[in-house]
């Protein structure tokens, strides 16, 4: 009898929410960017927005909620009803803002559905008599005890972050100062203020076609697509891989087939060739991810992240 | 000069010049809705621009962004509400002078400064741009807060009344700056654990409180307590681009498009500090100084050539360096790249056709930006016709709706309310309000561009000293302040 009330009871659950998924989506979807217009994310989300909207078969409407460098959108995401109508973008800031520790959410508030975009961190410098590579770079640093001076995109913000893991990984000393945005940086470095950059490429692309600035390492899986001369360091002979990503999330909670027809959505648009010339027009690669895998890749990143983001804070 | 050619081929197309006008138009209406700014009129028509030609969408968006800049004037004349930062300048004058009655005596001269700024502007990007950019690279950390320093000097020149409380303003908003997060040790200030105060005090609420809400209030105030409403008495016959009045002006036009143009290209330096920098040179270099704040032509010519200028210098970093200066810009930028062209100096020699025809583009998007305006100055002068209670109410309605628009955040209207009501004891007591601008927008790049300065020099400070223009804009900020503090004297003592 038992047995048969909850196999019941499982197949009413499963019917509701097979009800439930049936007719979703029956209205609009809110995609959350808790940045302003402008940035890497919110290109990010306008580009995936018309592959999304003909997989999905409705319209999505892109909110950005900014305001705390992204505190105040994903609080907002993480407070919605985890009903599919609201989504925001995960990104290596979603963990630093809670490794900062000035949000209430952790990355076990949402269900994560997707990466889609990933790029790597670079290094750039500018172009210099005394090194020419990573590793000449390393070895004068190694020998003056001079502090390398690095711009990132702003305190606390992941560049910055991962700025100090690399000086650590690399063995040098490294001043890094953070800019009010990646740009500000860029320029900071290209008129020689300072040494270089540790950025994400889409930000210094510029900069490298124009032979102002260098690219030596990029921290990724594999190399770039954008920066196909720069090794990674892995290649360099550190063992060191963390890459920015971009992605889909729901607050969590999400009924197990919506994700699903997300997911399938998701893989509808990373095969449309418009969206994959996109993608690399802003200087990011497809990368797409989903399920266990997915769950595996946001607990290699979000730990060391976290982590470093709450030494800072100290 | 074959690129020129085939440049004017891609942009004198029907549809691609109705497509920028269309853009313009929309601009102009966003720009002169309080709250919306150009950057987000620029984002919404985005997604559009991804099926177009680049040239076709970069023309619609350069179009947005000129017509955003050019309809916040219409209503920092009309209503004192300047719809764009940059604006805040031509309010000083505009408002004045429309609440005489001449308000479209007022517009016509904005519309030709507006339109000379704007051509100006994209002269020299066509001709100029790679110099002028390599010049703004030479900008680092100490220069920034030498310019800031020598931009909080203009708060001296724009108190209206009294010298003492126009400082006392600036000081009210360098110390609004604060709040936030330290922007190098990342240590939080004055945030009260409120989320929304995490990257400091938003500049848009601020603005709209301090210069809308803050008139709404007077005139309830003056409403209620019976004193003189004032009803609208516009001559419509003035109603017209003035061009020989503002042309009469030449020198100021030229000195604002050239401080507009290069202020704009200077990434990050505020841009919005343009239009302030020229009305203190012009103040400075006129005969009458004393009739600037007045309701004086030469003080709109000064702000409006200038803040035009700004749209044309912004397009020098981020076209030949990849280098966005602010948020417009930075969008426009993400348009491009969505197009797979990549801003910088490779732009000039891959897709030349292109970045010419981006060039005409913006010339065009600036002839229609004038011709709009020609045709729609009588229109906007009816708008002081309806009631003023309504408009007020309406006045507020807008303001709500587009403050809360900028972040989708309830917290910015909170603060856009309570900055209403320190507007309003400001102008009360004639403290003014736009020194506090001033101070909120220059204080965060004083701040952390000294601290950047200090920490590459190792704490250091005579890198303010010995770096040439950083010393340039000190010693020129110090001889701007007792120019202003002497023109002050001279203008007092008769009357003492």
């Amino acid at each position: 009898m038992k047995k048969i009330l909850s196999v019941l009871g499982a197949a009413t659950m499963l019917a509701s929410s097979m009800a439930m998924a049936a007719d979703y989506p029956s209205k609009n979807i809110q995609f959350i960017v808790p940045w302003s217009a402008g940035g890497g994310a919110d290109t990010a989300v306008r580009a995936m927005q018309p592959g999304l909207e003909k997989a999905l078969g409705t319209t999505i409407v892109v909110r950005n909620i900014g305001g705390g460098g992204g505190a105040v959108g994903f609080s907002r995401a993480v407070a919605s009803k985890p009903d599919g109508y609201t989504v925001t973008i995960p990104t290596n800031a979603t963990f630093t803002l809670e490794g900062l520790g000035n949000v209430a959410f952790t990355r076990d508030d949402f269900e994560f559905i997707a990466r889609v975009l990933v790029e790597p961190y670079v290094m750039a410098v500018r172009p210099n008599d005394d090194w020419s590579d990573l590793e000449s770079l390393v070895n004068e640093r190694k020998a003056s005890g001079e502090p390398l001076r690095m711009g990132a995109s702003g305190v606390g913000s992941s560049t910055h972050i991962v700025s100090l893991m690399l000086a650590r990984e690399l063995g040098i000393k490294m001043e890094v100062i953070p800019f009010d945005s990646g740009s500000a940086a860029v320029s900071a470095a290209m008129g020689g203020h300072i040494d270089g950059v540790v950025l994400n490429p889409s930000e210094v692309i510029s900069a490298i076609d124009g032979n102002r600035l260098k690219a030596i390492v990029t921290t990724g899986e594999e190399r770039s697509g954008v920066l196909p001369d720069a090794p990674t360091m892995h290649e360099a002979g550190y063992d060191f891989e963390l890459a920015q990503w971009r992605g889909i999330a729901a607050p969590k909670g999400l009924d197990p087939a919506i994700e699903e027809q997300w997911v399938e959505a998701v893989k509808q648009m990373v095969e449309d060739p418009q969206f994959q010339k996109t993608a690399r027009s802003i200087g990011t690669d497809v990368s797409p991810l989903y399920g266990e895998e997915l769950d595996q890749f946001v607990e290699r990143t979000s730990k060391p992240l976290i982590e470093e983001a709450g030494a800072i804070r100290q | 000069m074959g690129d020129y050619v085939e440049a004017l081929g891609l942009v004198f197309q029907w549809h691609v010049l109705l497509v920028i006008g269309g853009g313009t138009l929309l601009g102009l209406i966003m720009g002169a809705l309080p709250g919306l700014t150009a950057a987000m009129a620029i984002a919404l028509l985005l997604p559009l621009t991804f099926g177009m030609p680049p040239v076709m969408g970069m023309g619609m968006l350069l179009g947005t962004l000129c017509g955003a800049i050019a309809g916040g004037s219409v209503s920092a004349t009309l209503l004192n509400i300047p719809g764009t930062p940059s604006s805040v300048a031509t309010t000083l004058d505009a408002f004045p002078m429309a609440r005489r009655g001449e308000a479209g005596r007022a517009l016509g001269i904005c519309i030709v400064a507006s339109f000379v700024g704007g051509v100006f502007s994209a002269v020299v990007l066509s001709l100029l741009a790679p110099p002028i950019a390599d010049f703004a690279l030479r900008f680092g950390p100490a220069e920034y807060f030498a310019l800031s320093v020598f931009g909080l000097v203009i708060i001296a020149s724009v108190s209206s009344k009294s010298l003492i409380k126009g400082l006392v303003a600036g000081l009210i908003g360098l110390l609004i700056a604060t709040v936030g997060t330290d922007p190098v040790a990342g240590v939080q200030r004055y945030t009260f654990n409120n989320l929304s105060l995490l990257t400091g005090v938003n500049l848009l609420p601020a603005l709209i409180g301090l210069f809308a809400v803050s008139q709404v209030l007077k005139d309830v105030v003056d409403y209620f307590g019976g004193g003189p409403v004032e009803h609208s008495k516009n001559k419509m016959d003035h109603a017209r681009p003035r061009w020989l009045e503002t042309l009469r002006y030449w020198k100021v036009l030229l000195s604002s498009s050239v401080i507009g143009t290069i202020v704009g290209a200077i990434p990050g330096a505020g841009g919005s500090i343009g239009s302030f920098l020229s009305y203190d040179q012009a103040k400075k270099m006129s005969k009458t100084p004393e009739k600037f704040g007045t309701g004086h032509p030469e003080g709109i010519v000064a702000s409006e050539s200038s803040n035009n200028a700004l749209v044309g210098g912004a397009l020098i970093p981020m076209l030949t360096l990849g280098i966005p200066g602010e948020a417009a810009t930075a969008v426009l930028m993400g348009g491009l790249m969505i197009q797979g062209i990549s801003p910088g100096p490779t732009l000039f020699t891959d897709n030349g056709s292109i970045i010419y025809g981006i060039f005409i583009a913006f010339f065009v998007a600036n002839i229609f930006m004038l011709l709009i305006q020609w045709f729609g100055i009588r229109m906007f002068v009816k708008v002081l016709q309806v009631p003023r209670k309504l408009l007020m109410a309406l006045i507020l309605m807008f303001c709500v709706i587009g403050v809360y628009a900028v972040d989708a955040d309830i917290f910015n209207v909170y603060l856009m309310l309570g900055f209403g009501g320190l507007g309003y004891f400001l102008n009360r007591y004639d403290f003014g309000t736009a020194p506090v601008i001033l101070g909120l927008i220059l204080g965060p790049i004083a701040e952390s561009n000294i601290r950047r300065a200090l920490m590459l020099s190792g704490g250091d400070w005579s890198v303010l000293v010995t770096r040439p223009i950083s010393l340039v804009f000190l010693l020129v900020a110090a001889a701007f302040l007792f120019f202003t503090l002497w023109q002050n004297r001279r203008q007092t003592t008769p009357h003492s």
